[in-house]
């Protein structure tokens, strides 16, 4: 009877074959699914746990564990196809029971998510809950139960910060419930990069072997029965994990607790550090003074700027701690880390105070504490939960240029998105200073009767259509009401310069344009 | 960007041999075709980019030729650029006779060369001009291909006659003829013939792995053009309207400007500030002939019962020429002249032979102005060096800065041990001082000034230099990194 097995076993290694390289094409198609977030333990991390210290069943207290699995339906918008979304994927995570009978996951596990569903680590009952708070920046969200009796089987977890050195474990759950913990401890403590591009927030690192398991999204670390951060990225090649840590989570929590969730803020300005002794004795930093790094851009009406500070002043102390050459300052808890820790443990509408030293002599500013929301930025740095805004005008796809849009271009999008757009997005601080605006974009024509002769436009800037300036697609609706002699005139940034759409064939054809390419909805401007 | 930079077409230049014959045009008059080959072999030597105070790495490679005219031999630009020192030999002629380019012309991949020694033209004859071949009819490539010693002869079919990008620098495209002959390295510069008469030069191909049978020849208009451009005894270059058009095939467009329904006319979508119609032509005239001949509004003409693109009429002309084009500016129909003044005056997207590489060096950090070579030999990362250098011309770049200047590498020294982090910038300004050329840069640094500020473009902190540090390097770095010359400006 070895035969059916065998044949099984075969088809098993056909399968994933078949799966990596259908990975390796969408890697490198714009507009094919993206690989799921990061942040979970890989599939593939096989044999590769044998390093280090075995992991240990952790004893339940009370009969009442402090883990559940989350399984959540994940559905992202298509953004090259803005009318539709791509095919859901589903995930299984770890969730950390805290206090109010809360759950707390990483923010990347609920992006998009349609919908959400809580498991006892046993499989024994489900429950379906909501995303009560989510910040994509701090990667953090909250998940409430639809029934908060559900949580009463669960015992919180309290959170305590830890320092480089402390033993931790990780805890995954086994498919029957049991947690194991894998033991490791903090190597290091930074400011690093979260998941989006721009956000700077305390890390902390270790080294732990990870074994793929069933839920392994999202995975808490523990010491001494209290929860010291998330993992949110784990490389299965040099065993290594970055968390969330905890000061960071307490800081998420604090924030929600009035029910009125602002995030973290940002001073908006952007530093260069002043090690060069000639640039030092250019600026006017003596022997006097040791620190200070110099301001390179102080984003239009952010704290910054409102409070008076000026491009080439020099920082020298933030929050009543000094500032080193290279933006530094000396944590009591963690040594040496960026001065942004300190911003970010502010909240919105505190006040920062700042001296620098402009042209010789020390100024005080006080930074009333902000944020700008992905909305205010000229290029939405992501859109998540939202759907994409668009009109489709004859056959004409317009979209509002995100950074969301650049990244269908996959990994490398940095390099390969289109040019003209990368560019504005990279200046759009000097573009548009003060923002309050959006770029209306051409992304590709459909061919359609209205559209001949224009059929191998795209990756265009839409300046102004029928005389009105683009600074919201909004806008687009207003502007084609003013078409003149029964022409829609469109005007571009660059070639072709413009061009004109006949508005009856326009409404005209519609119909058929929907038909045609079977798209549900022509516009979405909310 | 990338695919600027990419060059799927191949030239043909490479290590061959002399010679053996075979084929229907060699039979039918041996001794001319035969007589007037010649091998040439080119010891080359590359501008040196990386380190622009030294020379560069020798090489070379063969290619063909043949006698054009009583006392002259034609073959590719590519087979003889760079030449530090270049021969020609015959068929059963022992001697290797040394020749000098006497013009070359890089924008359209032709050389006209000299012998010194008349002896090699002694028993030569130049080979007829031909014109363009019918679609389907027979042609042989005569050459010294890869593959063997001796004259080799391939047999092909014309395939078709199209506009397209010459590889050689990149960015000109010339009307260009497609045969399924086997042409390969070597076989650059050599004649094809059909009837006794050269109806091309064999010149490009694509490698193996992207297409089989696919050869490609520069015709004999554009072989007369550059004979015609030289009679003055200087080479002026192709001259070009500068201008983009989109057609007009949307009915709504054209009733927008006023045209009736009659496939007639291109609107002009931009007009280069810097080329010839500056001034003349503008964003939304329609432009219905060139020169009398009608525009069809996919943007092509018929010249002598040949559907061609329009730029085809330019191609024809030289400097000094001028050419009268029929729009239509606001539905009414006016008449403007076009004199082509000069050459476009900002070539830096093509790649450029035999120039002494322009550089500054100051305090180890190495300035040098932005173009194609440069992009070849660095591979810079940074994209706003990619997006500029694209749109150089697109977005008229040029105006603010004909030459973007920028700080490709550093010679590490105590001066400028903490500024690897400005490596890839492109200079703003110096000392206040706006940097529009190279040049700019040298005459900023000249002055005396305690400190020298460089700022670069986009944000980011002043590169800030002492002078007596940067005068307190100075022998050092000379002697540390063997600086022959610590700058080199066109002109100077």
């Amino acid at each position: 009877m070895n035969t059916p097995i065998s044949a099984a076993f075969f088809f098993r290694v056909l399968l994933i074959q078949l799966m990596l390289s259908a990975g390796g094409m969408s890697a490198q198609a714009p507009g094919s699914d993206p690989a799921p977030p990061g942040g979970g333990v890989p599939a593939a991390s096989g044999e590769g746990a044998a390093v280090g210290i075995p992991a240990t069943a952790v004893p339940v207290r009370g009969g009442k564990p402090s883990v559940l699995r989350v399984s959540v339906t994940n559905q992202a918008w298509d953004f090259i196809r803005p009318w539709g979304k791509r095919p859901p994927f589903s995930r299984r995570a770890v969730g950390t029971v805290l206090k109010g009978g809360r759950v707390l996951v990483t923010g990347e596990l609920v992006a998009n998510a349609n919908y959400v569903e809580l498991e006892t680590p046993d499989g024994g009952s489900k429950m379906p809950a909501t995303v009560e708070v989510v910040d994509y920046e701090a990667n953090l969200a909250l998940l409430k139960a639809e029934d908060p009796k559900f949580m009463e089987q669960f015992a919180p977890l309290d959170l305590a910060p830890a320092v480089v050195g402390d033993s931790v474990s990780a805890w995954q759950l086994e498919s029957t419930g049991t947690v194991l913990a894998t033991p490791s401890a903090l190597t290091t403590v930074e400011v690093g990069r979260y998941p989006l591009d721009d956000s700077l927030l305390l890390v902390y690192r270790m080294t732990v072997p990870l074994q793929f398991r069933d839920a392994s999204f999202t995975l808490p670390v523990v010491r001494t029965g209290k929860l010291v951060g998330l993992v949110m990225r784990y490389d299965n090649n040099t065993k290594s994990a970055e968390l969330i840590p905890a000061p960071v989570i307490e800081h998420f929590l604090k924030d929600a607790a009035d029910g009125n969730y602002d995030g973290f803020p940002k001073p908006g300005i952007s530093i260069a550090n002043t090690r060069d002794p000639q640039f030092r004795r250019y600026v006017g930093l003596g022997e006097g003074v040791s620190g200070g790094v110099y301001i390179t851009g102080v984003a239009k009406n952010g704290p910054a700027d409102k409070a008076g500070m000026e491009v080439g002043d020099v920082l020298l102390r933030i929050a009543g701690q000094d500032v080193d050459r290279d933006g530094n300052y000396l944590d009591p808890n963690y040594g040496k880390l960026l001065v942004s820790n300190l911003v970010t443990r502010f909240f919105l509408g505190d006040t920062m105070p700042c001296t620098v030293l402009r042209k010789g002599q020390r100024v005080e500013l006080k930074l009333k504490m902000a944020r700008r929301s992905p909305g205010e930025f000229v290029v939405d740095p992501y859109v998540i939960d939202r759907a994409p805004r668009f009109y489709l005008l004859g056959g004409l796809l317009l979209h509002e240029l995100s950074r969301q849009y650049l990244k269908e271009w996959g990994a490398e999008w940095q390099k390969k998105a289109p040019e003209e757009f990368l560019q504005i997005e990279r200046e759009q601080e000097k573009l548009f200073p003060g923002g309050g605006r959006k770029v209306v974009i051409l992304s590709g024509v459909l061919p359609s009767a209205a559209t001949i002769g224009y059929e191998n436009l795209q990756h265009l800037v839409v300046r102004q259509v029928n005389g009105v300036p683009m600074n919201r697609l909004s806008e687009l609706p207003d502007a084609l009401a003013k078409a003149q002699d029964g022409m829609h005139k469109i005007e571009f940034d660059g070639e072709p310069g413009c061009i004109y759409l006949d508005a009856q064939a326009v409404a005209e054809g519609d119909k058929a344009l929907q038909r045609n390419y079977r798209i549900p909805l022509l516009y979405r401007l909310e | 960007m990338t695919s600027l930079l990419r060059r799927p077409l191949v030239l043909l230049i490479v290590v061959g041999c002399p010679l053996f014959f075979a084929a229907s045009d060699l039979h039918a008059q041996p001794n001319e075709i035969r007589k007037s080959l010649a091998r040439i072999v080119n010891s080359a030597q590359e501008s040196n980019y990386r380190t622009p105070w030294l020379p560069g790495q020798t090489g070379g490679g063969s290619g063909t030729g043949w006698v054009v005219s009583n006392d002259r031999l034609l073959t590719n630009a590519h087979v003889v650029s760079n030449a530090r020192f270049l021969t020609v030999e015959k068929e059963n002629d022992p001697k290797k006779y040394v020749a000098t380019v006497e013009h070359v012309a890089h924008d359209c991949d032709l050389a006209l060369l000299k012998v010194e020694d008349p002896g090699f033209f002694k028993d030569t004859k130049p080979l007829p001009l031909g014109g363009i071949p019918e679609i389907e009819s027979t042609v042989s490539v005569f050459g010294y291909p890869i593959g063997g010693e001796r004259l080799s002869v391939t047999q092909g079919i014309v395939s078709r006659v199209d506009f397209r990008a010459y590889a050689h620098s990149v960015v000109d495209s010339h009307l260009c003829i497609q045969i399924d002959a086997a042409i390969n390295p070597g076989n650059s510069g050599g004649p094809v013939l059909q009837g006794g008469k050269v109806v091309g030069v064999a010149f490009q191909g694509y490698s193996g792995d992207v297409a089989q049978n696919v050869g490609y020849m520069i015709p004999i208009p554009v072989v007369e053009h550059f004979l015609a451009d030289i009679k003055d005894g200087r080479y002026d270059r192709y001259m070009d309207l500068s201008i983009s058009v989109f057609p007009l095939l949307n009915p709504a467009y054209r009733k927008a400007l006023g045209l009736p329904n009659n496939d007639r006319g291109v609107v002009v979508s931009n007009v280069q500030s810097a080329g010839p119609c500056a001034g003349i032509l503008k964003q939304g005239d329609v432009i219905l002939a060139v020169d009398g001949h009608e525009v069809a509004s996919d943007g092509m003409v018929t010249l002598d019962g040949e559907r061609v693109q329009m730029a085809e009429i330019v191609e024809r002309k030289f400097l000094g020429d001028a050419v009268e084009v029929a729009i239509l500016r606001n539905r009414q129909p006016e008449k403007v002249r076009v004199k082509f003044d000069r050459p476009w005056p900002y070539p830096m997207q093509a790649t450029a032979y035999e120039q002494l590489p322009e550089y500054v060096l100051f305090a180890g950090l190495l300035f040098q102005p932005l173009n194609r070579n440069l992009m070849m030999t660095y591979r810079f990362s940074d994209m706003r060096i990619d997006y500029l250098f694209d749109h150089f011309i697109s977005r008229e770049v040029y105006q603010e800065h004909p030459e973007l200047v920028v700080l490709s590498s550093i010679l590490p020294d105590p001066v400028n041990t903490y500024s690897n982090e400005f490596r890839e910038g492109i200079v703003d300004e110096v000392n206040g001082r706006k940097i529009k050329t190279l040049a700019g840069v040298a005459e900023a640094f000249a002055e005396t000034s305690e400190f020298y500020v460089i700022k670069f473009l986009g944000t980011g902190r002043p590169l800030v230099l002492e002078r007596a540090a940067v005068e307190g390097a100075r022998e050092r770095i000379r002697r540390r990194y063997n600086v022959l010359q610590e700058q080199h400006l066109a002109g100077h």
